[in-house]
């Protein structure tokens, strides 16, 4: 079965506004939040000067009440005096007086950035104040001098208590002044908070509006990515999938031509035992033939049997170039059975030995190495788990050829060792043999072919056999030689075989 | 093997067919030999027209069969005999080329007598062939009910 390419999975279209969205909600978020921070603290330090101007309006008030008191005490000391002449009650007056002059000070100063009202009234305080002040001092001295009389008359002239009062209403205004400010400024601390209180929570509301977005393009990109994790699966799936449908579409190729090789060599063997059959029929007919034609000569009379032994040696030829060809073609029809029968056969994977099985296989080989006069190293080369037959078949196969094409002249040199890489061995036969014409070193793994001078016996099939096998193994084969110095065959096989499923079977 | 017994030969390669029976003759049997080219001719020749096999009660067959034919195979053929109640005592001599294990093993489980590989050498192939006419000049063959 064939998957056709139009099966291959369609890659999701890509949303490219989501990066787009992201950025503008990070943005705006990070927007509001600066707003917030920025009118935050406007609003903050809006309120620290409302609760400043209300600090200060407070201030003043407790100093207007101050001044009233203070004044109060003045008049108080400079009464007693005035009554009893004793200078006791002036104990205090002088500090009393000088503390009306530094509230009443202190009362300017603080008007000094207020309205003009407020200004002029605390001017028209002090000017009060510092006149009411030169009254008491006034008729303190007049007492003092012993003029009672005239300080008397002085408090008499109600002058003293007219500036009281005025100085009294002029407080009560700027009291009033002050309440009123007051009140205004508490409303307005009032409303700078409430602002602050309001931005906050617009602030919040902001924050977990963004807060709700991100999350939903954060859920949003988690699902796409979900999504799209299990494209990758199932595209995964559907590959491995084809995989294991081309595997199987080449094991089946594989196995065609497997049993087309089997059932080839087979049918072609039907015609070959008649062609051989009926040769030896012949022969023995010829036998007959050629009994009968002396039996008839004798019978005629005719002695020269010279005609007979020419047709005879006729015979003998052609039957000898028949039965040639026969037997060359039995051998090569049993060498593609034999490779169909390897192919076919299945691998049973077990731990070998290669230094033992390679120093076995050289054992066996001692008398072909002693008639050559050559010599067989074998390394400490590492084992392997695969087929062990199938592993004896092919390095008995490459020795056996390095020993076959040795030189004459040379002493022969083979060597067996190994080159380790992750997951694969690579085992070299290495001989010092008459080597490969380069034209042939593809050639020489192809069946019935071989290389080199035809004197040594051989169909060709070796190698063919080898490559196969290494194949089947999950390995491959290659070679370097140099003509006329030698070869090395390089086998590289995994550390371990895996054996799949094997469909192999075959009548 | 008494004259009576009748050889039926099931092979569909006529050169084939001649050598076997060339050699059979070799080694001295002179058995009427039927040879039948294909294998439905020859499950007719067997069953009859009416197709139970009674036509052949009474007669003792010896089958040598071939299983690669070109219309029927010859495993199909074994088990024909093999299950028919007039045919089934009948020796079944497979000779074919196959010498797939499943492949014998399957016919020795339908019921076959003998399985012979033919072998791929004419010198072997003949011998084979002699040795099996000498085997056949000794069996008992029992006439079909």
């Amino acid at each position: 079965m064939t998957v056709s390419t139009e099966d291959a999975v369609a890659p999701t279209p890509s949303r490219p506004r989501r990066p787009l969205n992201q950025a503008v909600v990070l943005g705006a978020g990070f927007g509001i939040l600066i707003l917030i921070s920025v009118i935050s603290v406007f609003l903050v330090n809006r309120a620290r000067e409302d609760a400043a101007q209300v600090a200060q309006t407070l201030l003043l008030e407790n100093t207007i009440s101050n001044l009233q008191a203070f004044l109060l005490r003045g008049e108080t000391s400079q009464r007693g005096f005035l009554l009893t002449g004793d200078s006791r009650y002036l104990a205090d007056f002088d500090t009393t007086m000088a503390d009306l002059d530094r509230t009443i000070q202190q009362v300017q100063s603080s008007t000094v950035g207020a309205s003009e009202r407020r200004r002029a009234l605390a001017d028209r305080l002090a000017v009060l104040l510092q006149t009411k002040q030169d009254e008491l001092r006034h008729t303190i001295s007049l007492r003092r001098s012993g003029d009672t009389m005239g300080a008397l008359a002085v408090v008499r002239t109600d002058r003293g208590e007219e500036l009281s009062r005025e100085i009294g209403s002029i407080i009560n205004q700027m009291h009033v002044g002050e309440q009123n400010q007051l009140g205004e400024r508490i409303s307005a601390s009032r409303s700078s908070n409430l602002w602050l209180m309001l931005v906050n929570l617009a602030g919040a509301v902001a924050i977990v509006g963004i807060a709700a977005l991100a999350l939903r393009i954060t859920r949003r990109n988690t699902e796409d990515l979900r999504t799209a994790h299990h494209n990758v699966e199932e595209a995964n799936l559907v590959l491995e999938q084809r995989v294991a449908e081309r595997t199987a579409d080449l094991q089946e190729a594989n196995n065609e031509i497997q049993s087309f090789a089997y059932i080839v060599s087979h049918d072609l063997r039907s015609p070959l035992v008649n062609i051989m059959g009926f040769t030896s029929e012949l022969e023995a007919l010829r036998t007959d033939l050629f009994d009968r034609i002396a039996t008839l000569r004798a019978q005629a009379g005719d002695t020269n049997g010279a005609a007979d032994i020419a047709l005879d040696k006729d015979f003998e030829e052609a039957f000898g170039f028949i039965k040639k060809s026969i037997t060359k073609m039995d051998r090569l029809i049993n060498a593609i059975l034999d490779l169909s029968r390897q192919g076919r056969k299945e691998f049973a994977p077990t731990s070998v030995s290669m230094t033992e099985m390679v120093e076995t296989i050289a054992a066996t080989m001692a008398h072909q190495l002693m008639e050559r006069n050559a010599r067989l190293t074998v390394h400490p080369i590492p084992a392997i788990v695969s087929d062990r037959m199938a592993l004896e078949q092919i390095f008995t196969n490459l020795i056996d050829n390095a020993v076959k094409y040795l030189r004459p002249d040379v002493q022969g040199l083979i060597e067996v060792s190994a080159r380790e890489t992750p997951g694969y061995v690579t085992y070299l036969v290495r001989d010092n043999g008459r080597g490969i014409d380069p034209n042939d070193r593809v050639r020489v793994f192809e069946l019935f072919r071989r290389s080199g001078p035809q004197d040594r016996p051989g169909e060709g099939i070796g190698l063919a056999h080898v490559r196969a096998l290494v194949r089947r193994l999950g390995g491959g084969i290659t070679l370097e030689s140099e003509l006329g110095l030698g070869t090395v065959f390089k086998v590289t096989l995994p550390r371990r075989l895996v054996v799949e499923g094997n469909g192999g079977k075959h009548a | 093997m008494p004259e009576h017994v009748t050889i039926i030969m099931i092979e569909d390669d006529p050169g084939h067919a001649r050598l076997i029976e060339k050699n059979i003759r070799r080694a001295g049997v002179l058995n009427e030999i039927v040879p039948f080219g294909d294998g439905n001719s020859a499950l007719a020749y067997l069953f009859g027209p009416d197709g139970t096999g009674a036509i052949n009660a009474g007669k003792a067959l010896l089958v040598l069969l071939d299983l690669n034919l070109p219309d029927t195979s010859g495993v199909n053929i074994l088990r024909r005999i093999k299950e028919n109640e007039h045919l089934k005592r009948s020796p079944v001599v497979v000779l074919t080329t196959t010498d797939d294990k499943v492949e014998i093993q399957r016919c020795y489980d339908l019921g076959a007598n003998v399985y012979v590989t033919k072998p791929v050498n004419y010198e072997n192939f003949s011998n084979a062939v002699r040795q099996l006419g000498l085997f056949f000049s000794v069996i008992q063959v029992p006439e079909a009910s």
